[in-house]
């Protein structure tokens, strides 16, 4: 019989079902699929080849660099620009998700307008300018332009635009920096935002400042920071503020202050350094001093709660150590006498001598074109007595993010027209008569000038997506102008309108090239940077220092603060966001009130239980998030959610805190105040979900997020091999050489250790395996790598994660989303226990809330790819196999969904798909067009019944193979990067090649502070942490 | 009656396995003759009588993961002056001039979940005829393979041990 007629028994099994189908399907065939080819080709585009440009993210003020990652002309993936002065590579999970900004469903499809009923209806671009055109000619001098912080030609077009109109134009950004602006106006002479460099600083003193989630520049802070924990001899961080941050949970320790005490606390640590002479010479110690004199130790553990003996210890520790860094911000910095407390920082750094150290004032943060409160307060009160005529609001929410009691949404009424110029249809723009549809950052041809020095290029990724009726705004302004009669001065186009702002550039930094070769080079890199010089400044004085009182009555101070996912709120259309998990609380999909366990149990709440909240201003109820990261007399709650518009993913989710703040503003600067309430808490009445991913945050026994104290790190480093459990391993397999050779089977870990325990101790609860362990080390697998099935292996690959870089700030988890095609699935999955994600970030409060040492700990987990792998045994069906490169691979095409893996995986990391995620016509589809665009062709999209998980990216392994395969030579270190290592601010997560000694992650897997998670199980990982080392603040 | 039961069981049972094999072959005669396209390219003129280069108008093929279906723009390259009397040219001329692409009904078609680089199979010295068949002979482009994973992996396995180019048999190499 030849080969060909033989039905082998699945074979025949499957023609069987095929039989049966066909009948009942009529025979029908399915439609052929078409191929359309270019009708042109671009220049060097080529179908399966990746594209990148650079451009600029513009999700925030801070600007980072990015590389925009292009697949037949859609944007796939947005990664960190290694080259951009202000990021360096890394990107933050705001960043990565803007994508979905881009490929947001519910985009504006064309222009609208109202009519008469209040409803919208689709008008055209013509129709539209012609209108605006009309309305605006009227309204000239009357007329008013909200914008974000745009920054650039952008703003120069926008700040002439209302000019010409003889109106006024409004840069409104929610967090606006004023009061740290005024206090450096009125204590070094120039409003600005500094440079803070924490890699330069060996102690740094956050008094509420969240650098490594919202304030400032958070990837370029992130990787300082980082750079700063790095080394062993210093790098303590301690943390001041009455709840305990993202940011804060990175500290050694935290100093649960009273709300609004920062400012003594920071006064007495000054008046301490000049009483005892320790800071650095300076002429007016005697000027300062009387400034601060009143602020004894004594009197300011009466004002804050900290002892007197923790001040003078703080005092003497951040003088010692030089330089020192003192920032503040965040919700410290909100209150109504903020310019006040962060006066007293900027007196703190100078006592200590940092100014110009590491509180730097040359690439200082961009933000000084942004509106004071006074000024939206201004805008207020015109458009409230009918003296705007028109509004055209581009880029900024006001009516969602300005507090209620402004009444900024009821003065917008009066206005007899008002123009969103949007990219979907959020409260602003809801309340507008005409909205005109935008194209997003990642569409459009811009730039932006982020900090000083840095000239950044904002290069559109693609061409506009077609479905979208949209104009650049740049465009949509010029034509507004020039149909409102006072557009004369402008080009017809915003392309000609930025290359001639360019050619001033070009004039300055051309260096003899020609205009296009200048553009085509400062494209390619993404912008361009001088050295930028520092500002002059010098200690002129300080104002008054008064503390805040908070206002109404309650017994519980009210702290509101950006949500690191959705920051002001505007993350909340996007639903990467909306599913990652919040560093804090592990809630996903809504807000929720933290509130310390003793306070809760006292109003008889628990875990989850709905909260009423009641400040003078109003109430409103969420349920309760038990932590001890605050203080008993202290609430805190996010902001960013609880929008009433802003598209399907935003919408009717959580509550916009926002509603709770009674009228309150700094007295100097005139900042809204976001530290200003007291307020009561009650049990609520209706029954509410708090969706979370990790239930519980305490580790017991299990050594997953594993520590090293500084002193035993120390003592290892110079060569006594004490102190640190798990160095037995080097002697017992011989020189840390011979183990190179070996690497698959002789790593050492927990397993090989002999164990010391006491008689009648117990395993660990999880170790329920037959393992039962023994002094007697357990030998190395008796097939060494270089024989077996394996033998002609190229590479093992692995991954170092250390867990002292990693800041728990979740960027991974959505650039692996990106990455791999990863769906949301909703809070409803959520809850039970379906979410999808192949990172996530395990948080562990080890100790937090106690006097003394903080203790949190991050651990990124992901298939640990192991040796021995507790699901591929157990898979019937071989979908789940180690390949000959350390991988433990999942073929989905063969997985028949019986989750026996899952439920053998020790580290829980695998995914299972209950519904089709991936099919358009199920309810539980995620990628409703556009969305669907961003999918990478280079990874299947799963369907129903199938088991997934992390691949350690290996299409980007065959990608670096095939790059170095094509140059003839063996791939190099560094050369393949995952989508987590790329993405990572801090770099904790290093990947290559094991069997290359040299290698980095080679280096980091044998060093000192290597370990398995789970090793007694001896899975033996091929991902090895690295322990956080544990400083001692004291 | 249980007997008879069982005998109706089997009848229905071959019936349908019957329907089956002759529909796969039924389906498997079809491609034979390859799918009608929207102008009748022939590969036998260009890529045989012609002589002409596969990756000449298959440019990708060699240096991404898709052999991509050559633009419009490079058939007009040569079709601005070459044989524009011939009736299926002038329907090529005609896409052109109305800026439209012809809508090709694929012949060589994956599954999503499997993940095949062109390049690699190219720049290790596989002949395009290798998978594709004889194109050149075919004035119908027709699916001349499989394309069935043991298909694949039958080549492969040749290519173990190959020197410069070994073939893998790791399931991620494709299925990711």
């Amino acid at each position: 019989m030849s080969e060909s007629v033989v039905l082998q028994r699945r074979e025949f099994l499957k023609l069987l079902g095929l039989g049966v189908a066909g009948a009942a399907t009529g025979c029908a065939t399915p439609p052929a699929d078409r191929l359309i080819p270019y009708l042109v080709a671009p220049n060097d585009t080529l179908p399966g080849v990746p594209y990148w440009y650079a451009s600029t993210c513009r999700e925030c003020s801070a600007g980072c660099g990015v590389l925009v990652k292009q697949r037949e002309g859609r944007v796939i993936k947005l990664e960190g620009n290694p080259e951009h002065p202000v990021s360096r590579g890394g990107l933050c999970a705001r960043g990565h998700a803007s994508l979905q900004g881009l490929y947001d469903p519910d985009r504006l499809k064309s222009p609208m307008m109202k009519d008469a009923s209040g409803a919208w209806k689709a008008v055209s671009w013509d129709e539209a300018l012609k209108l605006t055109g009309e309305k605006l000619g009227v309204a000239r001098g009357k007329l008013a332009l909200v914008t974000d912080n745009a920054t650039g030609s952008l703003h120069k077009l926008a700040a002439g635009w209302a000019a010409a109109a003889g109106g006024t134009h409004l840069v409104y950004e929610p967090f606006a920096y004023e009061s740290l602006r005024e206090a450096n106006r009125r204590t070094f002479g120039q409003a600005v935002v500094p440079h803070f460099d924490f890699a330069r600083a060996r102690y740094v003193l956050s008094l509420g400042a969240d650098f490594l989630e919202t304030f400032g520049s958070p990837v370029a802070q992130a990787r300082g920071f980082a750079a700063m924990r790095s080394g062993a001899a210093d790098g303590v961080f301690v943390a001041v503020g009455p709840r305990l941050s993202l940011t804060g949970a990175n500290a050694d320790e935290w100093i649960a202050i009273r709300p609004g005490g920062e400012m003594a606390l920071a006064l007495g640590m000054a008046r301490v350094i000049l009483t005892e002479g320790l800071g650095a010479a300076s002429g007016d110690r005697g000027a300062l001093l009387d400034l601060v004199s009143a602020y004894t130790p004594e009197t300011v553990a009466e004002q804050t709660d900290v002892p007197a003996e923790t001040v003078k210890r703080l005092a003497r520790a951040f003088a010692g150590a030089r330089p020192s860094l003192a920032v503040a911000g965040g919700i410290a910095a909100q209150s109504e006498r903020s310019v006040a407390m962060l006066a007293a920082v900027n007196l703190l750094n100078v006592v200590a001598g940092n100014i110009g150290e590491t509180v730097r004032f040359d690439r200082i943060l961009n933000v000084d074109a942004v509106g004071s409160f006074a000024e939206v307060q201004q805008l207020i009160g015109t458009m409230g007595d009918g003296r705007i005529d028109a509004l055209v609001v581009h880029g900024a929410n006001p009516v969602y993010a300005v507090p209620a009691w402004a009444g900024f949404a009821a003065a917008m009424d009066k206005v007899i027209f008002k123009v969103a110029l949007a990219t979907t249809l959020d409260e602003t723009a809801e309340r507008c008569d005409l909205v005109l549809p935008v194209t997003h950052a990642l569409e459009t041809a811009g730039d932006a000038q982020t900090a000083r020095g840095v000239y950044s290029m904002v290069q559109p990724g693609m061409q506009k997506l077609p479905m979208f009726d949209a104009r650049p705004v740049g465009d949509a302004l010029i034509a507004m102008a020039k149909a409102g009669g006072f557009g004369g001065q402008y080009p017809a186009a915003w392309s000609d309108y930025l290359a001639a702002e360019w050619r001033g550039l070009h004039q300055r930094f051309g260096g003899g090239r020609d205009f296009d070769t200048f553009w085509a080079e400062t494209l390619r890199r993404g912008g361009l940077w001088e050295d930028a010089g520092a500002l002059p400044v010098r200690w002129i004085g300080a104002p008054a220092f008064a503390a805040p009182e908070l206002k109404g009555t309650g017994d519980l101070a009210l702290v509101l603060y950006p949500s690191p996912a959705l920051f002001d709120g505007r993350g909340a259309n996007k639903p990467w966001l909306q599913e990652l998990p919040d560093p804090t609380t592990k809630a996903v999909w809504g807000s929720w009130v933290e509130i310390h366990p003793e306070t809760a149990g006292r109003i008889g709440v628990a875990m989850g239980d709905p909260v009423r909240i009641e400040t003078e201003a109003g109430s409103v109820e969420l349920p309760a998030y038990l932590y001890a990261g605050v203080r008993k007399d202290t609430i805190a709650v996010p902001l960013g959610q609880g929008h009433t518009a802003y598209g399907r993913y935003a919408t009717g989710r959580g509550v916009n805190a926002l509603n709770l703040l009674p009228p309150a503003q700094d007295d100097a600067s005139g900042a809204v105040a976001y530290l200003c309430a007291r307020a009561k808490a009650s049990r609520g009445a209706k029954a509410m979900d708090l969706v979370r991913t990790q239930p519980h945050l305490h580790q017991a026994d299990s050594e997953i997020a594993q520590v090293i104290p500084v002193t035993s790190l120390m003592a290892t480093l110079t060569g006594s091999h004490g102190g640190e459990a798990g160095h037995g391993a080097e002697a017992a397999h011989g020189a840390p050489g011979s183990m190179m050779l070996h690497p698959m089977q002789s790593r050492p870990g927990r397993y090989t250790e002999p164990l010391e325990r006491s008689p009648g101790a117990k395993n660990p609860a999880h170790a329920v395996s037959a393992y039962e362990p023994h002094e007697v080390v357990r030998g190395p697998r008796q097939v060494p790598v270089s024989e077996g099935s394996y033998a002609h292996a190229q590479h093992r690959w692995a991954m170092a994660i250390d867990l002292n870089s990693c800041t728990g700030c979740s960027s991974c988890v959505v650039a692996c989303s990106a990455e791999n095609n990863i769906p949301t699935v909703g809070p409803e999955m959520i809850k039970r226990g379906r979410e999808m994600h192949w990172i996530r970030i395990e948080r562990f409060e080890e100790k937090v809330g106690d006097p003394g040492a903080n203790d949190v700990r991050f651990v990124p987990m992901m298939c640990q790819h192991c040796s021995d792998a507790p699901c591929e045994t157990v898979c019937p069906v071989y979908a789940t196999y180690h390949n000959p490169e350390g991988l433990n691979a999942q073929v989905y095409n063969r997985c028949v969904g019986t989750r026996y893996c899952s439920n053998n995986c020790p580290y829980k990391v695998r995914a299972f798909n209950f519904f089709d995620y991936a099919a358009p016509e199920k309810e539980t589809f995620a990628f409703p067009e556009p969305l669907n665009w961003q999918l990478n062709p280079d990874v299947t999209v799963r369907s129903k019944g199938v088991m997934e998980k992390c691949t350690m990216c290996v299409q980007r392994i065959l990608e670096g193979k095939g790059n170095a395969k094509d140059e003839g030579r063996a791939v190099r270190d560094g050369e393949i990067q995952t989508a987590c290592q790329q993405s990572c601010p801090t770099q904790a997560i290093v990947f290559g090649d094991l069997l290359d000694p040299e290698s980095n992650v080679s280096k980091l897997s044998h060093g000192d502070r290597r370990y398995w998670v789970l090793g007694e199980l001896n899975t033996r990982p091929g991902v090895t942490y690295l322990k956080k080392i544990q400083r001692e603040s004291a | 009656m249980n007997r008879a039961l069982a005998a109706l069981l089997i009848l229905v049972t071959l019936a349908a396995a019957t329907v089956a094999l002759s529909q796969s072959l039924n389906i498997s005669l079809l491609s034979s003759k390859g799918p009608q396209q929207p102008i009748a390219f022939s590969h036998k003129i260009h890529a045989g009588k012609l002589g002409m280069d596969c990756l000449y108008c298959h440019y990708g093929a060699d240096k991404s993961t898709i052999a991509n279906i050559p633009p419009v723009s490079v058939c007009m390259g040569c079709h601005k002056l070459a044989s524009t009397d011939r009736p299926e040219v002038k329907k090529l001329i005609g896409y052109w001039e109305r800026g439209e692409t012809p809508p090709w009904v694929e012949v060589y078609r994956l599954p999503d979940h499997v993940k095949f680089n062109h390049k690699r199979h190219v720049k290790a010295g596989v002949e395009c005829q290798k998978c594709h068949g004889k194109a050149e002979e075919m004035d119908v482009l027709s699916q001349a393979s499989s394309l069935k994973m043991g298909w694949c992996l039958s080549c492969h396995r040749q290519q173990l041990d190959d020197k410069n180019f070994p073939a893998t048999m790791d399931c991620v190499s494709c299925h990711h």
